[in-house]
């Protein structure tokens, strides 16, 4: 596949460039696949079982899924934030944006936590229901994202503060962010999938 | 020069983000059942695609139409909204 791309936001002209490197987007595109076949398999199993889908949002803690939402978006922006920073060759203010992204991300992990021992404590477990079964099957993989992208951005973090990004050559940093949207990408159509449509 | 338009590029990235907070807790309000199931799965798949591609666009910077790496990340947020616009309607059908 070619893969052409004009200037990003914030960033010099680079036609001809692919953001980040070609790696990062052979991970990406491998995650996004990965979770478009799970989406393909929530729409089946709500075919299957339209009873335990149609009454499945009404079980989980819709507020957790919300802040969830909202915190992913907001890490993502302070992601963002970095690469414009580093691209006016502010590496303290980028790495301070990459910590907050960091941050954004535990706070999603913890978010998680809180809302798994929730549906303990109010029953809703992974067995005798399909939508159950899907939103664990969802959540957990997604989260298991969260995490590969948290490590990557302690990476990034680690370059930025040792000062190995400029200007001209932040394609590490780029790609942690890149991957780090991806999961933002997956969750956007998970939320409403789990805790909105009937 | 540089500068400002960089400054420009960061309110417009703010702006995209209070946008996408803005859609999210207009879904969340459709999770309420306020709509029917039909209504509700129509709204849902096109509030997928507009944060889907504002974040292509706005967050990863695929912003070029002669990109194929863009269009292939764009036609992911045509082709998953139509898969929950069919999985909401046959909800709609079997309820």
């Amino acid at each position: 596949m070619e893969m052409v791309m004009s200037a990003p936001v914030g960033g010099p002209e680079l036609v001809g460039r692919v953001p980040g490197n070609r790696g990062i987007w052979v991970g990406i595109l491998c995650e996004l696949t990965e979770f478009a076949l799970m989406f393909l398999a929530y729409a089946w199993f709500k075919q299957v079982h339209p009873a335990d889908f149609h009454h499945g949002p009404a079980m989980l803690n819709t507020a957790s899924g919300v802040w969830n939402t909202v915190v992913m978006l907001t890490s993502g922006y302070f992601a963002v934030r970095a690469l414009f920073a580093i691209r006016r060759n502010d590496a303290a203010v980028a790495r301070n944006w990459l910590v907050a992204t960091l941050l954004g991300g535990i706070v999603f992990l913890l978010i998680k936590a809180w809302e798994f021992n929730w549906n303990i404590d109010h029953g809703v477990v992974g067995t005798g229901n399909s939508f159950v079964a899907m939103y664990y099957y969802l959540t957990f993989n997604h989260l298991v994202h969260v995490v590969w992208g948290c490590l990557g951005l302690i990476w990034a973090i680690l370059r930025t503060s040792f000062g190995a990004y400029s200007p001209e050559d932040h394609d590490g940093l780029e790609a942690a962010v890149l991957y780090w949207h991806a999961t933002d990408l997956a969750w956007i159509v998970i939320f409403p999938l789990l805790y909105v449509l009937r | 020069m540089k500068s400002m338009q960089t400054d420009g590029q960061e309110r417009q990235v703010t702006l995209v983000w209070l946008g996408l907070v803005a859609l999210t807790l207009g879904s969340a309000w459709l999770g309420e059942g306020l709509a029917s199931i039909g209504i509700t799965a129509a709204l849902v798949a096109l509030i997928v695609a507009i944060k889907g591609l504002l974040v292509i666009r706005y967050y990863m910077g695929l912003a070029g139409w002669g990109s194929r790496l863009g269009q292939v990340m764009r036609l992911y947020f045509v082709v998953i909204p139509l898969l929950i616009l069919l999985a909401g309607g046959a909800g709609a059908v079997l309820s």
